[in-house]
Parts: C-alpha cells; structure tokens; sequence
C-alpha cells in the first residue's frame, strides 16, 4: 500500500497527481456520451485542431488556453459548414481539418528555436510540471462541464439511444450537439497543455470503453465507472512511471505511461468479459463471426451523422 | 520566377520531389477506397498506432519499413477484431488502439535519449532527407499496392457500394476487407519516413475527398486525386523552398486549400453552384 501513495510526498508529484485524477473524472464523465455517440474521432481532431491557437499564444506569450480554446470553437464551426456539403463525409472533412490546422499549427511553431522542444511539450504535456492556477483551471471547467452534463442528462442520453424520439419530443438536437461538442472541446483545451493531446484522447475515450464493457444499461452508472477508471488509471500509471524511473531506472514518460495503465485496465476488462460471457452463453461467439459483418463497418458511422448538423433538410 | 525554375536544381531537391510525386500519386488512388468506406479515422490510428513499430525496428537495427509494416499489420488486426466485440463499435475500437499504441512508441522511445527530435520527424516528416533507398521502397511499395487494388478494383468497389450484392455472389468478402486494410497499412507505413504521420493521413484523404466533389465515377477519382496529391506536392516543395517553411506541413496546407476550394466551386457540388441550382428548375430530380 505504501508504494500507492509513497511517490507523493514531493509537492510536484501531489499536484501532478490532483490534475490526472481531476482529468481522470471528467475525461471518463465526458467520454460515455463521446463513446455512445461515436465521437472518438472528433474528439481526436479537436485535439489537433486546438494546436495553431496554442502556437499563436505560445509565440505571443499570450494565454494557451484562451488561444486553444478560440481554435477549438473554430474548427467546430468549420466541421458543420464542411459537412453541409453531403458529398463530403464527417470523418474526411475532419480528417482534412485535423491535418490542415495542425500543419499551420507546425509552421507557426517552426518559426520559434526551441521547435523540436514546443512540438513535444504541445503533444505530450508535462503533467509534472503543472502549477496551482493549472489545477485550479482544469477544477473550474471540469465543475462547469460536469454541471452542464448533469443538468441536460436526460436529453443528451435519449438524444444518444433514441435521437427520433428526441426529436419528437421537440428537443432541439442541433443545440443539443453542439452544447456536447463545445464540452469536449472544453475537456480537451483544459487538459491539453497539461498532458498533450495524446493523452487526452485516451482520458476521453479508453475509461468509458471500460465501463462499457462493464455496465450494461445505466448511463449514469457507466459514467462512474468511466471517471473511476480514468482517476485510478492516472493514479497508477504516476506510481508506475514514478517507482519505475526511480527504482529501475526506466526512464518512463509519465503521461504515456498513464495512456498504457488506462489501455491495460481496458485489455484485462476485455479479457474477463469475454471469458464471462463464453460461460454464460457458450453459442454467442460463433453468432458473431458471420461474414455478415464487414472488418470495419462502413455503414456504422464512424462520427455520428448528426455532427452535420446543417445538412439536416 | 528563375527561382522557381531552378528549384529542382539540386539532387536533394529532385529526390523530394520523386518522393512527393510517387507519395501523392500511391495516396491519392488509394484514398479513394479510404472516403467511400469512410475510414479517415482508421488511417490515422494506423499512422499514430505503428509509431512503436519505428522504435522496435531502430532498437534493433532492422529496416524502418519492416518493423512498422509488420507492427502495422498488428495494429490492423487488433482494431478489426476490437471493432467485432459486442458493445465496442469501430469508432471506439480505433480510438483506443490508437491512444494505447502510440503511448507505447512513447514510452519506447523516451527511454532513449534525442527523444523529442525523432518524435517531431515521425510527426512532420522529413521529405528534404529523402534516400534512394527510400524512393526505391516507395516506388516498389507503391507498384505492388496499385497492381492489387487494380486486380480486384471492381470487387473493391462493389464492396463499398453494396456489400451485401457481393456476399450474394459468393465473394469471401473478409479477406477482400482485409486486403484493403492491409494496402491502406502499407500505404500508411510507406509513405510516413518521408512525409511523416499528419502528412500521410493529409495525402490520403484530402486529393480524394476533392476528387469526389469532381466526378461521381470512382476510376476517373482515383486519376484525380492522384494528381492532385503529386501536384500539391510539388507546388508544396516549391512554396516552402521559396519562403523556407517545413516541407511537409506546407504540402498540407496546399491540400487542405485544394479540398476547400473544391467544396466550393467544384461544377456539382459545389457551394456555389448548388446555391445557383437551388434557385433553377422546379424538377431538378439528379440534385
């Protein structure tokens, strides 16, 4: 037990520790309706996206945040007006997007000596290094993201399984998708600086991939075990990459570290649901592998449809 | 304007863009197969997801290309299988392997020391630096990439627009999924020592998702994506010559610019254009 909370006696590691489990909870808060939604690919762009505003704020000295955030905003706008174009499907308009910004993101930031360094800080954070106002940062926009969440849970979940009825009931879906988007888009630009944009697609999609294996219905109880999951992940995978670096001398990166913690949690979920479920019904696995079902299902849509919110007639 | 001429003077200059060419041309056609069965997200967990596969390979000595080609394979074979269990659809599957992936390339390759400056090449690419060696995989790659996907093109095809026409027939339509992907993997892997991960994604989709706003017909797509991707990269090693900006971020803003105008002014679908037909005749059925 000692060896879970021994590496956090020094004050970078508390803080460091406090901002993955802070992300941790509302990574996997918000990742159920990313993951019911199929919007693992969004939020990935908007990871990228997110870079040319931290570039321009980077060589500015301006406020990362605020430039993230500015990009973020602008490149969801652009994915809707792109998608209006029904020839254009959502996942290559964002695929063009992502590359797009990050590329002007990447000639922006080659402008500055440090290149190589910036690039590296940008996509992976540097989790140990984060300072109170960060913390206090990530705190304020996760109460506002888990606040907006709690008040429209209802819409956005029947929104989610049922988005006819929905819209029968005159909930306006449009709205409803974008309120979702701009809180990933929040998610992501107050986690990004912290730690990249790499971990924070794993925070957003790998925890509520777990708890979906888990819990079978409940979308509130999905989105416990979703924020357990990314708080518990973050936490191991800092003692891990901590006991690691100092005991053995493996020089872990503490924010790749916790991705892999979070994907072994998932892979070992896989692993038990699957032995559980050939117990339970031993003819279901061969149900499933019929040639029915395509490799990868290009009727499934990748990004849910209703991203294109201005092609709807 | 002699500038221009003479940007192509130099041997590093001439293999870049041989490289840009060939990349653009093997990405555009194969692109195609990526926007119809739209798997833009597949492709860039696979640039993202074979990193580890690089830094295996540098560990122990053997060929760029070999070891991310065979992680790749890996890669393709844990998302398809992740994509069949209940409860994960395709999206999630990819997403999480990407993450997982790329994380471990991470923490391979933090234990070694440069670390940050391989990162950005494997990122951004590093066209200028091109070998012969390199051009030489490329273009066999390449060959043999085109060569399948023009041998089984109609059953590809037909597979995007109407699967279950092509059960009926009696095609094995999972090793035919599996071929594409593995060509999508090859594709991916061949083209990211040059250009890197974002520029590889970029040269995929972007030529074919323009090509679609020009023709409705998927041979003719494939004609002009490909020359679009090999035109933008030379336009692109002309501009970031003439201004000194990275080569391979430059080369994706052309197509990102191409793919925009596309969806503006293209004769059929364009924003433009539509808006004026909107405004034609009552019985306008093909719109």
């Amino acid at each position: 037990m000692r060896l879970l909370t021994d590496p956090f006696q020094a004050g970078f590691m508390q803080r460091a520790l406090i901002e993955a489990v802070l992300l941790g909870v509302v990574g996997g808060v918000v990742g159920v309706h990313v993951v019911l939604r199929r919007l693992a690919f969004m939020a990935d762009a908007l990871t990228h996206t997110v870079f040319p505003g931290m570039a321009v704020a980077f060589l500015l000295s301006g406020s990362l945040y605020v430039g993230a955030l500015v990009t973020g905003v602008a490149s969801a706008v652009l994915l809707t007006l792109l998608t209006r174009n029904r020839r254009v499907t959502s996942d290559a308009a964002l695929a063009v997007l992502l590359t797009g910004f990050f590329s002007v993101g990447v000639i922006l930031i080659s402008r500055s000596h440090t290149y190589t360094a910036d690039l590296t800080v940008l996509l992976f954070g540097r989790v140990l290094a984060v300072d109170l106002a960060e913390i206090v940062a990530t705190a304020a926009t996760g109460a506002v993201v888990l606040a907006v969440l709690w008040l429209l849970h209802k819409e956005l979940v029947l929104r989610s399984f049922d988005p006819d009825a929905a819209a029968a009931l005159g909930y306006p879906i449009g709205t409803l998708d974008l309120v979702l988007n701009i809180l990933i888009t929040l998610v992501v630009v107050s986690a990004v600086k912290a730690v990249g944009s790499v971990l924070v697609i794993a925070l957003l999609i790998t925890p509520a991939a777990t708890a979906r294996l888990l819990v079978r219905r409940h979308v509130g109880l999905m989105m416990a075990v979703a924020a357990a999951v990314g708080a518990i992940g973050g936490w191991l995978g800092l003692v891990i990459s901590y006991e690691g670096s100092l005991q053995h001398g493996w020089r872990l990166a503490s924010g790749a570290t916790i991705v892999l913690t979070l994907t072994a949690m998932f892979l070992v979920v896989l692993a038990a649901s699957a032995v559980a479920r050939r117990r339970h019904r031993p003819d279901e696995a061969t149900d499933e592998s019929t040639t029915d079902h395509p490799l990868l299902d290009p009727h499934e849509p990748l990004i849910d449809d209703a991203m294109a919110i201005g092609s709807r007639p | 304007m002699s500038d221009l001429v003479h940007t192509f003077d130099s041997s590093l200059m001439q293999r870049a863009l041989l490289e840009a060419l060939m990349a653009g041309a093997l990405a555009g056609v194969v692109g195609v197969h990526v926007v119809l069965r739209r798997l833009s997200f597949f492709t860039m967990s696979l640039t993202h997801a074979t990193f580890p596969g690089l830094v295996i390979a540098g560990m122990l000595g053997i060929s760029l290309f070999t070891g991310t080609a065979a992680f790749g394979l890996l890669v393709v074979v844990l998302i398809a299988s992740l994509a069949r269990v209940r409860r994960i659809d395709s999206s999630t599957a990819t997403g999480v392997v990407l993450a997982g992936g790329f994380a471990l390339g991470v923490v391979l390759i933090s234990s070694q020391p440069g670390f940050s400056k391989d990162l950005t090449g494997f990122l951004v690419g590093s066209i200028l630096t091109v070998t012969t060696a390199d051009l030489v995989t490329t273009a066999i790659a390449g060959l043999v990439i085109l060569a399948v996907l023009a041998a089984l093109h109609k059953e590809l095809v037909l597979g995007a627009f109407d699967r279950d026409g092509l059960v009926a027939m009696g095609y094995p339509v999972l090793v035919l999924d599996l071929v594409l992907l593995v060509a999508i993997e090859l594709t991916v892997v061949t083209t990211i020592p040059a250009v890197g991960t974002i520029l590889s994604v970029a040269l995929i989709v972007a030529p074919a998702a323009a090509a679609r706003l020009w023709t409705d017909r998927v041979g003719p797509s494939m004609a002009i994506a490909a020359g679009i991707g090999a035109a933008s990269g030379a336009l692109g090693l002309v501009v970031s010559n003439q201004w000194s900006i990275a080569a391979g971020p430059t080369i994706c803003v052309i197509l990102s610019l191409v793919f925009a105008t596309s969806t503006i002014v293209s004769p059929r679908h364009g924003l433009l254009t539509r808006r004026r037909r909107s405004a034609g005749p009552l019985l306008a059925i093909g719109a």
